[in-house]
C-alpha cells in the first residue's frame, strides 16, 4: 500500500481520528436531546401531542403567546397522527425519554401510571403552579385516577348520534330525546324502506357506544382492573348488529371499509352515524347534506348512559422542570386567549374561561355546543371509569374482531370468544 | 481452468513469504502492521455489526424466552411465547397471508422478469432505454411514498375501481374489500420485477449461441429451445432468483403496512407476518412475543431455504466440466 510504514501509519491515525470524531459527533448530538437547561436560566420542555396539521396551526399560535408571557421557557413541539403518535410514545417511554408534557386520553391514564411514566400533577396545583379552578361539569374529575391527578381536561367531549337531516326528514323520522333502541331501530328500516339507504353506519363496533349500552343496563364496559359484561351479553349485541347488516340497515362494512377516510354518513351510504360530538364538524366539510346532532336512543326512555370525556394533558413522571410543565398546562387550559384560537378542536372547552371567550359563529359548532349544554342540563351526565391498563389494546380489539364478525368473516360466536381472549391477555399485560 | 488453479496452489510452498527479501521478522512485523490497519478501517464497520446487528440479535433471542413489555425488567417464561403462538389464532392468520402471497406473488414476478427478459434479450433499438424503464421500479418500490401512490389506486373510485367498473366488474376499491386487497399487494411485488430480470438477463447472455443453432438444424421450434436449452442453461440463475425472491416475500412490511393504513386490515386481510409482529411489539407492547415471533420467521426462513438448495438437485444445471 504505502511506500514505507510512516505513511501507512499516518493514513491510520487520520483513519482512527475520523471515526473517533464521528463518534464523538454523534454522542454530543445524542445528549443535545435532553438538554433543557442554559446558562440564563432558559428551560426547554418537549411537548407532543396528536392530531392533524390544524390542530398544529392552532396550537404552535397559542405557544407563542405562552412564550411570549414565560420568556425564559421554551416549548418545542411534536405530533403525528392518533395511532402513530401512541407508538412513538410508547417507545420513548420505556426509553425513559417521553416529551415532559404530552395530550393523553382516558385509555392511557392506568396503563402509563402503572409504568411509572405519569407525573402526579397534586403537588403542582399545591404548590400554586397549576390551577384547578372553573372547569365546567366537573370534567377535571376525568384525570382523576386512585387520588392522583394524572391529567388536566382541555376540552370535554360526549358521544353523539349524528344523522343525515335531510335524510332523515324525507322519512319522516323524527329522532327525539328518551327514545329508545326499538324506536331507533325501527327508525332505521322506515329510512331503509322508503330512502333506499342503511340507516346505520355500523354502532356495534364502537367500543364507547357499547359503554353507553351497558351502563344504561347497569353494567359497564370497564370496570376497574377488567370487564365489566359477559360473553352472553356480547353475543347479543353483536348478533343483533349482523343480522342487521344482513337485512340492509346497517351499511355494508365492505363499503364502509372502502370509503375510508371518508365517513359513510358524509358520502350519503347511511343516514346516521355514533361518534363523539366534537368530531362532527368533519360531515359539513366531507358531505354536501345537512348533518345534525340528535340524542343517544335509551333502554328506558331516560338514562342515555352519557358521560364527559377528554382530552388532556399530561406531565412525564421525571421530567426535569416539573414547575414549567405545570405552568404550561395551567396557560394553555386556562388563557382565554389560548380558548379563542384553538375553538372546539379538543372539544368544548374545559374551564370557563375559555368557554365564554371562545363563541362559535358556524352551525356545526354551535350545535355542538348546544348539544354538550343539553346534555348537561338534563341532568344525566355520569361519571366514566378510568380504564384499565390495556384498554387501548381492547379497544383495537373490539372494532377489527366487530369488522371480521360483520363481514361474515367469523362466526359471531367465535368472534366473542376471539375477542374475550384477547381482552383477557391485554389487560393482563 | 479448474486444474491450473489447484496445480498453482500446489505449486506454492507453504513457507513462501519468508523467502521474499526484507528477511522473516520484517515481513511477519510488517504483516502485522498491516493487519492492524486492516482492522482498523474495519472498526467503523465491525462496530456497527456488534452494535447494530449482533447484539440487538443477541438481546432478541434471549427476549424470545422472556414475558418482556418494555418498562419491567423481562421475566424468563421459557418456550410460552412460542406455545401462544402457536395457540393464536391472529397468528395462524398472519402465517396464512404470509404464505398465500408468497406462493401467489413470488412465481408471478419471476415469470415475469422472466418473460420481459427474454424479450429485452433480442438485441433491438432504444434497448438500454427498456432496460432501464422495467427496472425503475425496483429501484422506487420499496419506498413508503409507492405504498401511498399503490393505496390511492386501488381504493374506492380511483383508477383501477373505475377501469374495472368501465368493464361492467364491480368491486368497488381493492384497499376496503378483505377478498381483494392482498392482490393489490401482491400486484406491487410483481410490478417491481426488475431485479430478477437484470439477473435472469445476464444469465441469457451467457447461454452459447451455438446449442441454438444446432438446435435449429435438428429442426427444433422456438418453444423446444427454450424448454430444451434456456431453461436448463439459465437454471442457476432461476434457482438463485427463486432463492432470493422467495426470503424477499417472506419478509414483506412496509406495503402491507402503508396500503392498510397501519391497520393490517381490513379485517386482519393483510396482515402479513411482519405487520403482526410489529403489532404486538410496539402497539401491544409484547416485546419478547415479537422477539419469539420474529426468530420462528428465522427459522422457516431457513427451513424453506434448505428446502430449496435440497430440491436443486433435481432441476438445476451446473456444467461443470464442459467449459
Amino acid at each position: 500500500m504505502g511506500i514505507n510504514g510512516s505513511v501507512e501509519r499516518r493514513t491510520v491515525l487520520k483513519a482512527a481520528g475520523a471515526s473517533l470524531a464521528t463518534a464523538g459527533l454523534a454522542a454530543t448530538t445524542g445528549c443535545g436531546g435532553d438538554g433543557g437547561g442554559s446558562g440564563d436560566g432558559t428551560v426547554e420542555i418537549r411537548f407532543a401531542w396528536w392530531g392533524a396539521e390544524e390542530r398544529a396551526k392552532r396550537i404552535n399560535q397559542s405557544i407563542k403567546l405562552f412564550e411570549k408571557k414565560y420568556p425564559k421557557i421554551k416549548v418545542k413541539t411534536d405530533f403525528q397522527d392518533y395511532v402513530a403518535f401512541w407508538e412513538k410514545f410508547q417507545t420513548q417511554a420505556a426509553g425513559g425519554n417521553p416529551p415532559d408534557v404530552f395530550q393523553n386520553a382516558v385509555a392511557f391514564l392506568r396503563k402509563y401510571d402503572n409504568r411509572s411514566v405519569l407525573l402526579d400533577l397534586k403537588s403542582q396545583v399545591d404548590a400554586g403552579n397549576l390551577d384547578l379552578k372553573n372547569f365546567r361539569a366537573g370534567v377535571e374529575k376525568v384525570g382523576e385516577v386512585d387520588g392522583k391527578l394524572l391529567g388536566v381536561p382541555v376540552g370535554s367531549n360526549t358521544m353523539s348520534l349524528v344523522i343525515d337531516e335531510k335524510v332523515f326528514k324525507a322519512a319522516g323520522v323524527k329522532a327525539e330525546q328518551g327514545w329508545t333502541w326499538d324506536e331507533y331501530f325501527a327508525a332505521l328500516k322506515k329510512i331503509h324502506d322508503t330512502q333506499k339507504v342503511a340507516g346505520d353506519s355500523g354502532y356495534f363496533g364502537i367500543m364507547y357506544l357499547y359503554d353507553l349500552y351497558l351502563r344504561q343496563n347497569g353494567k359497564a364496559f370497564f370496570t376497574e382492573d377488567g370487564l365489566g359484561f359477559a360473553e352472553t351479553d356480547l353475543t347479543e349485541w353483536w348478533q343483533d348488529g349482523y343480522n342487521r347488516v344482513k337485512a340492509g340497515i346497517v351499511t355494508d362494512p365492505k363499503k364502509v371499509e372502502q370509503l375510508k377516510p371518508k365517513s359513510a354518513l358524509a358520502s350519503g351510504d347511511a343516514a346516521s352515524e355514533f361518534t363523539w360530538d366534537n368530531f362532527t364538524v368533519r360531515y359539513a366539510t366531507e358531505g354536501d347534506s345537512e348533518y345534525g346532532l340528535a340524542p343517544i336512543p335509551t333502554t328506558d326512555g331516560k338514562e342515555t348512559g352519557q358521560y364527559l370525556g377528554s382530552l388532556m394533558l399530561s406531565g412525564f413522571a421525571r421530567t426535569k422542570h416539573p414547575k414549567e410543565v405545570a405552568q404550561f398546562i395551567s396557560f394553555m387550559v386556562h388563557d382565554p386567549e389560548v380558548g379563542k384560537i384553538m375553538g372546539y378542536d379538543r372539544g368544548i372547552l374545559a374551564t370557563t374561561e375559555q368557554f365564554e371567550a371562545y363563541k362559535p359563529t358556524d352551525a356545526p359548532n354551535l350545535a355542538i355546543a348546544k348539544y354538550e349544554e343539553d346534555v348537561a342540563e338534563a341532568g344525566l351526565l355520569g361519571t366514566i371509569t378510568p380504564h384499565p391498563a390495556g384498554a387501548d389494546t381492547v379497544e383495537a380489539a373490539f372494532l377489527r374482531v366487530a369488522a371480521d364478525m360483520s363481514t361474515g368473516k367469523t362466526k359471531v360466536s367465535d368472534a366473542v370468544k376471539q375477542f374475550f381472549s384477547e381482552a383477557k391477555t391485554a389487560l393482563a399485560t | 481452468m479448474g486444474t491450473a488453479v489447484t496445480t498453482l496452489i500446489k505449486d506454492s510452498p507453504p513457507d513462501a513469504p519468508e523467502k521474499r527479501p526484507g528477511g522473516p521478522v520484517a515481513v511477519r512485523r510488517r504483516g502485522r502492521r498491516e493487519n492492524l490497519a486492516g482492522y482498523l478501517f474495519m472498526s467503523p464497520w465491525i462496530a456497527g455489526f456488534l452494535l447494530l446487528t449482533a447484539g440487538p440479535m443477541a438481546a432478541s433471542l434471549y427476549f424470545a424466552f422472556t414475558d418482556y413489555n418494555l418498562f419491567d425488567s423481562p421475566k424468563w417464561i421459557g418456550f410460552d411465547n412460542f406455545s401462544r403462538m402457536l395457540d393464536d389464532p391472529r397468528w395462524q392468520k398472519s402465517v396464512e397471508v404470509t404464505a398465500k402471497y408468497v406462493v401467489i406473488g413470488t412465481p408471478l414476478k419471476l415469470l415475469l422478469a422472466l418473460g420481459v427478459a427474454l424479450l429485452l434479450a433480442q438485441s433491438r433499438r432504444g434497448q438500454a432505454f427498456y432496460r432501464a424503464a422495467f427496472y425503475a421500479p425496483s429501484l422506487i418500490g420499496a419506498s413508503v411514498s409507492i405504498g401511498f401512490v399503490w393505496r390511492a389506486l386501488f381504493s374506492d373510485d380511483a383508477a383501477v375501481d373505475r377501469t374495472q367498473s368501465f368493464f361492467g366488474v364491480d368491486v368497488g376499491g381493492w384497499v376496503g374489500n378483505p377478498d381483494w386487497v392482498l392482490y393489490s399487494l401482491v400486484a406491487l411485488t410483481v410490478w417491481q420485477f426488475g431485479a430478477p430480470m437484470v439477473i435472469f438477463l445476464a444469465g441469457l447472455k451467457q447461454v452459447p449461441k451455438e446449442l441454438y443453432e444446432a438446435a435449429e438444424v435438428d429442426g427444433a421450434g422456438p418453444f423446444k429451445r427454450f424448454w430444451s436449452i434456456t431453461l436448463p442453461m439459465i437454471s442457476p440463475v432461476l434457482f438463485f432468483n427463486v432463492l432470493l425472491e422467495t426470503i424477499h416475500s417472506f419478509q414483506i412490511f412496509g406495503s402491507a403496512y402503508v396500503v392498510s393504513n397501519a391497520t393490517c386490515g381490513p379485517a386482519d386481510s393483510t396482515l402479513v407476518y411482519t405487520c403482526y409482529l410489529y403489532q404486538k411489539g410496539f402497539k401491544e407492547a409484547q416485546m419478547g412475543f415479537a422477539s419469539a415471533m420474529a426468530w420462528m420467521l428465522l427459522l422457516a426462513v431457513a427451513l424453506v431455504t434448505v428446502v430449496l438448495f435440497w430440491s436443486q438437485k433435481r432441476w438445476v444445471h451446473y456444467e461443470e466440466a464442459s467449459r
